[in-house]
């Protein structure tokens, strides 16, 4: 089974009344992957999500779930499990009842089942909480106990709905690293459901952008990041530089556009924009230089910084660029940097590589 | 809110206090005097009323015979009830209202209509008056008590508790009756005793459907016809004693329940 995917969505499309949540989506994934649907919301990813978790049925295409066509069998028949965004634990039930729930339904016997039960909490250190009732844990313990409890079956797939939204900023850096962590010690694949682009990019192998029902850019969080495809991927992952120019023509490996009368270079991961075309490419902040004088570099422009923020690890500055109707550009650099600039005329610079082209 | 504000609000609440629970301080005082005559002062105090009826086979069979049928008709109103409750919680059907409206009309029916109507329902069917078409009609006559409070409660079950039951391999059946019941487990108490306490209470309903033996309200009302006297007082007081006793206990379970099963 190794050469087929684990998972196998072929288009399927979902509609709510008149509202279109998923339109014609093909994707595979494979055994082990940790892939991350990223959007805003209604864009579609957690329809995806309850479509492959059998909450929803799909209204055209099928889903394959190694190699078996499961697009109408219920949740319970399903090799599928999945963590709830509110954990949805079961109140009345011990942490040990709650994930052992799964291996009785299984009719898994009771040595079988005590023996999952040790090992998974365990695994998750929670063999201290067994016999507390959710109500007695806190956010953290509790979206653990949800993670075990998804896990106890040994599912082929597992599914998680931004399963971290409620935890505080500082505990959900944490159990980021530990997701990844889990992940890749049970080699499951984690289907992982979020509008949060941080998370997004600190613990997929894999990020699906959606919007509007469709998927907007596919690839490794370093492709989304540096090699945005459209408009709303450059926007929505990070910090970026718009520039609105025009197409001007094709040199070597570089796409060269023209803003205010200036010539930029730049790469098109989208597909080669027709010549004359009104387009937008994105710069990231960090990939902005500084130089006293003109750097040998395919794209420069001089400017005055009128806005320093100190942001602690770095300082973002706004440079205001001559010979524009007034275009800023922001830049991270770090604090010395930021202050030696100064206020006088300077270079801004970078690559081509680090400036992309997008689709709109 | 300022001082004086405060005490006027207090004195009212107390007045309240006062205009509720004097006639039910009589009540039970005039239980304990020794002399067949109701009313001040009390000269002596006795406990022959309560022993006169705790030894009057008929009180005590009577009270027996309420508590079978509240017992009955509260199980049947909680099963349709309930029943009732998850068929409409939640849904969204062609004639929801409708069917809403219907459920509910049982409680606001005035209850000396309902009374004649179900006699003459029963004698239509052929159902001789007696326990089982009391029972029927308390039962009836409590359901839409049963489906609004499970329906509330119902209504704060998170769609996520179901999922998440179905996505770890229980079937509909299985997890309503492991996820659902138990949730519903408070609201279901809370509503039986609350019909209990109706059915038990119930005057025109079982004096209309009735047979020759009469219920516990019935009773004292046949007393009371033949004059009044203290014994009254001491099974007004022992039945106020007892359903004090059931509803404060259901209060304080159902409280501690929810707060057990907050997540």
């Amino acid at each position: 089974m190794s050469a087929s995917p684990l998972v196998h969505i072929d288009g399927i499309s979902k509609r709510f009344g008149d509202a279109v949540a998923l339109e014609h989506l093909s994707l595979d994934i494979a055994q082990g992957e940790f892939v991350t649907f990223l959007g805003p919301s209604g864009c579609g990813k957690s329809t995806t999500l309850r479509i492959l978790g059998g909450f929803e049925r799909p209204d055209t295409g099928r889903v394959i779930l190694d190699g078996e066509d499961v697009t109408m069998q219920p949740p319970e028949k399903r090799h599928v499990n999945m963590v709830f965004q509110d954990y949805a634990l079961f109140p009345h039930m011990t942490v040990r009842q709650n994930i052992s729930f799964a291996l009785e339904l299984k009719g898994m016997d009771k040595t079988g089942i005590a023996r999952r039960l040790d090992e998974i909490m365990s695994f998750l250190e929670l063999d201290a909480y067994g016999d507390r009732y959710p109500g007695q844990l806190s956010g953290g313990q509790r979206q653990r106990v949800a993670l075990a409890r998804a896990l106890a079956p040994d599912p082929a797939l597992l599914l998680l709905d931004e399963p971290l939204g409620a935890l505080d900023a500082k505990l959900r850096g944490q159990v980021q690293r530990e997701l990844k962590s889990i992940q890749r010690q049970t080699h499951k694949t984690f289907f992982f459901v979020t509008h949060d682009q941080e998370e997004a990019l600190t613990m997929s192998d894999r990020i699906v952008v959606m919007n509007h029902g469709r998927v907007e850019q596919d690839g490794t969080p370093e492709e989304l990041y540096f090699h945005p495809a459209s408009r709303f991927v450059a926007e929505f992952i990070g910090e970026t530089n718009l520039l609105s120019g025009k197409m001007r023509g094709v040199e070597g490996e570089a796409v060269v556009m023209e803003w205010f009368g200036q010539t930029l270079r730049g790469h098109a991961p989208s597909g080669v924009p027709a010549e004359g075309a009104p387009i937008t490419a994105s710069v990231r902040l960090e990939k902005l230089g500084f130089h006293s004088s003109r750097p040998d570099l395919p794209n420069a422009v001089q400017g005055r910084v009128i806005n320093r923020t100190f942001l602690g690890s770095r300082m973002a500055v706004d440079l205001l660029v001559e010979q524009t109707d007034g275009a800023k550009l922001r830049a991270f650099v770090d604090a010395e940097t930021g202050q030696a600039i100064g206020d006088d005329l300077v270079w801004a610079a970078w690559d081509s590589d680090s400036m992309a082209v997008l689709r709109d | 809110m300022n001082r004086g504000n405060r005490i006027a609000l207090a004195c009212v609440y107390w007045a309240f206090v006062l205009y509720v629970f004097v006639p039910l301080i009589l009540m039970i005082l005039m239980g304990f005097k020794d002399s067949k005559f109701i009313g001040f002062p009390i000269r002596s105090w006795t406990l022959d009323w309560y022993t006169g009826v705790f030894s009057d086979a008929e009180v005590l069979y009577t009270f027996g015979y309420s508590v079978v049928i509240a017992v009955l008709s509260t199980l049947i109103s909680v099963i349709v009830g309930t029943w009732i409750a998850v068929l409409l919680e939640g849904r969204r059907f062609w004639g929801r209202a409708v069917t809403f409206g219907l459920m509910v009309l049982p409680a606001l029916v005035p209850g000396i209509i309902s009374a004649i109507a179900f006699r003459i329902y029963a004698r239509w069917l052929g159902i001789e008056p007696g326990m089982g078409a009391i029972v029927w009609a308390h039962a009836v006559h409590n359901v839409p008590f049963v489906s609004l409070v499970v329906m509330a409660r119902l209504s704060t079950l998170p769609k996520s508790q179901i999922e998440a039951a179905r996505d770890l391999g229980a079937d509909p059946l299985i997890a309503f009756l492991r996820i659902t019941l138990p949730y519903l487990v408070p609201a279901i108490l809370g509503a039986s005793v609350f019909c209990l306490l109706l059915s038990f209470d119930d005057f025109v309903r079982s004096f209309f459907l009735g047979g020759y033996e009469p219920t516990l309200p019935v009773l004292i009302f046949a007393m009371l016809r033949s004059g009044m006297s203290p014994e009254i007082n001491a099974i007004a007081t022992v039945a106020l004693v007892l359903t004090a006793a059931i509803g404060i206990w259901a209060e304080r379970f159902t409280r501690r329940t929810n707060k057990e099963s907050q997540i």
